[in-house]
């Protein structure tokens, strides 16, 4: 590992890789939810092909962030334009719909469909709520089996409803926790002409050993911590135990 | 009005019978703003019925709104127009686009959007949109009574989602639907006390979309237009009906699908 710049300089560095990492621990768990939730919620609906799109800036644009099925690699990070397709609509109005044939001029669907081959048929859209705001868009394309596709439901309209709120807090979640990835990535990524030695020292010390470790504890206690109360809480004792054990055998070293 | 007070009266014990004629009006001479994603105004069941397009614009902190050809971002708001005038062929449409419209906050521009509509005194307004944001709570009611004052109608969709949305929640100074699976748009139900009032077809209703098609549609969205049809056709048999009438008359005539 390279040496480190001066003392305070690094010290900032390496807070806001290990507050970087820690928010990347905290990403990834969160688009797997997400992900999982989306799958049961897609089979509740009788549909392999789902998706969830979020608010991407000021203006209304929307981007796929999670989608499960056929063509959802081709989906991930598209965007949708604000106020195009049902997906736009949805957003703005803040009102869910369904549509039973979509077809060639569903403006949006039509370009995606280009791109990746697929046909969007019928299509079931919910906006993503969280608090007072409309954060994104939870959509469900075609249901299972062969066409023509049988239309979405009321009552599948308010399973998917339901579904909404619970993805919509993930979301949220995922979103505080980017949020704080992407400040530090932003921080790290200006026009600083020091900027390429930065990141090549930054690199160096996301790959030492001990930053590894130090993340891999992290990441165990996240896990332990998910396990349950229970876990939870002998993990606090054990680790409280470990500071006090620290704390004492500092403080005997000095005196020593 | 054709109401009268001996009718009026019954139609609160529910044994109210309206007469029928309305049924063979066309909405005639009757205003109907559409506040939504714009029209295609092409469109072969629109084509010539829309009076005016106006679009919503960003200028500093105000909401103003520009004269367009038309156009329709999403699709929703030419299938809104499209259920309407398949019950009210004659109605004269005017078009306020709020959605898609760049740069504009959601709420703000709809809010603009329902006073431009009652400043030019549409008589019938459809909002088949909703907000669910506390701050927008007190303005729209402000506005929903302006219209009220104005003997503007306003019929708005409830939303499907667990949140109560704006306007759609005030129930005295507007008229509120939610969507049932019935298919005749004349069979429409009222429901006195609950929140939402007003039941109407929303369930793969066959609606016009840009380009000159139809699409089978799911939504509240679908359900207001059939009641703000409705309306129009008893506006043009009574152009003098309030608001206060209208929904009296809409109690009545849902009483009598009942029996």
């Amino acid at each position: 590992m390279p040496e480190p710049r001066n003392g305070d300089f690094s010290d900032k560095l390496r807070r806001l890789v290990e507050t970087v990492d820690v928010a990347n621990v905290l990403t990834e768990p969160l688009t797997h939810s997400i992900k999982s939730l989306l799958t049961v919620s897609a089979a509740q609906i009788d549909c392999d092909e789902a998706s969830v799109l979020v608010r991407d800036g000021d203006e209304g644009d929307l981007r796929f962030l999670i989608a499960i099925g056929r063509v959802a690699d081709q989906l991930l990070n598209m965007r949708v334009p604000a106020g195009k397709g049902i997906a736009g609509f949805v957003l703005s109005s803040g009102q869910p719909m369904a549509i039973a044939d979509a077809g060639e001029d569903e403006t949006f669907y039509a370009e995606v469909d280009k791109e990746t081959g697929y046909s969007t048929q019928t299509i079931l859209a919910t906006p993503l709520r969280h608090g007072d705001d409309v954060i994104g868009v939870l959509e469900y394309i075609n249901r299972r089996g062969t066409p023509p596709f049988a239309p979405f439901t009321p009552d599948e309209m308010d399973r998917a409803s339901t579904f909404a709120g619970a993805i919509a807090s993930l979301v949220n979640a995922y979103q505080s926790a980017k949020l704080f990835r992407d400040l530090g990535e932003n921080i790290l990524s200006n026009d600083d002409p020091d900027a390429p030695s930065i990141r090549e020292w930054l690199e160096n010390v996301r790959d030492s050993a001990e930053h590894r470790e130090m993340m891999d504890l992290a990441v165990l206690i996240r896990d332990v911590a998910s396990r349950g109360d229970a876990e939870r809480n002998l993990a606090r004792e054990i680790l409280e135990s470990v500071i006090r054990f620290s704390e004492k055998n500092e403080s005997t070293s000095f005196l020593g | 009005m054709n109401i009268d007070e001996a009718q009026f009266l019954s139609t609160m014990s529910g044994g109210f019978k309206p007469t029928r004629d309305w049924h063979s009006c066309t909405g005639k001479g009757v205003s109907v703003a559409i506040i939504d994603s714009g029209i295609d105004t092409s469109h072969p069941d629109l084509d010539g019925r829309v009076l005016k397009s106006v679009e919503a614009r960003s200028d500093g902190k105000l909401v103003v709104f520009d004269e367009t050809d038309g156009g329709d971002s999403a699709g929703h708001g030419t299938a809104c127009a499209g259920i309407i005038s398949r019950i009210a062929p004659d109605a004269r449409f005017f078009s306020i686009k709020v959605l898609g419209a760049g740069g504009l906050g959601d709420g703000h521009a709809f809010l603009g959007g329902l006073e431009y509509a009652i400043k030019e005194r549409y008589k019938v307004i459809n909002l088949s949109l909703g907000t669910t944001k506390p701050q927008f709570f007190a303005p729209l009611h402000d506005l929903l009574d302006r219209a009220y004052q104005a003997g503007c109608i306003v019929v708005a969709a409830a939303n499907n989602l667990p949140q109560p949305s704006f306007p759609s929640v005030f129930s005295s100074s507007l008229i509120s639907v939610i969507k049932s699976e019935m298919t005749d748009p004349m069979k429409f139900g009222f429901h006195f006390g609950e929140v939402i009032e007003l039941t109407a077809p929303g369930v793969n209703v066959r609606a016009a979309w840009p380009g000159g098609g139809y699409r089978n549609l799911t939504g509240n969205s679908f359900a207001c237009p059939h009641i703000a049809g409705i309306i129009a056709l008893l506006l043009e048999k009574d152009p003098n009906l309030t608001p206060f009438h209208v929904k009296s008359a809409l109690y009545a005539i849902a009483s009598s699908n009942s029996q």
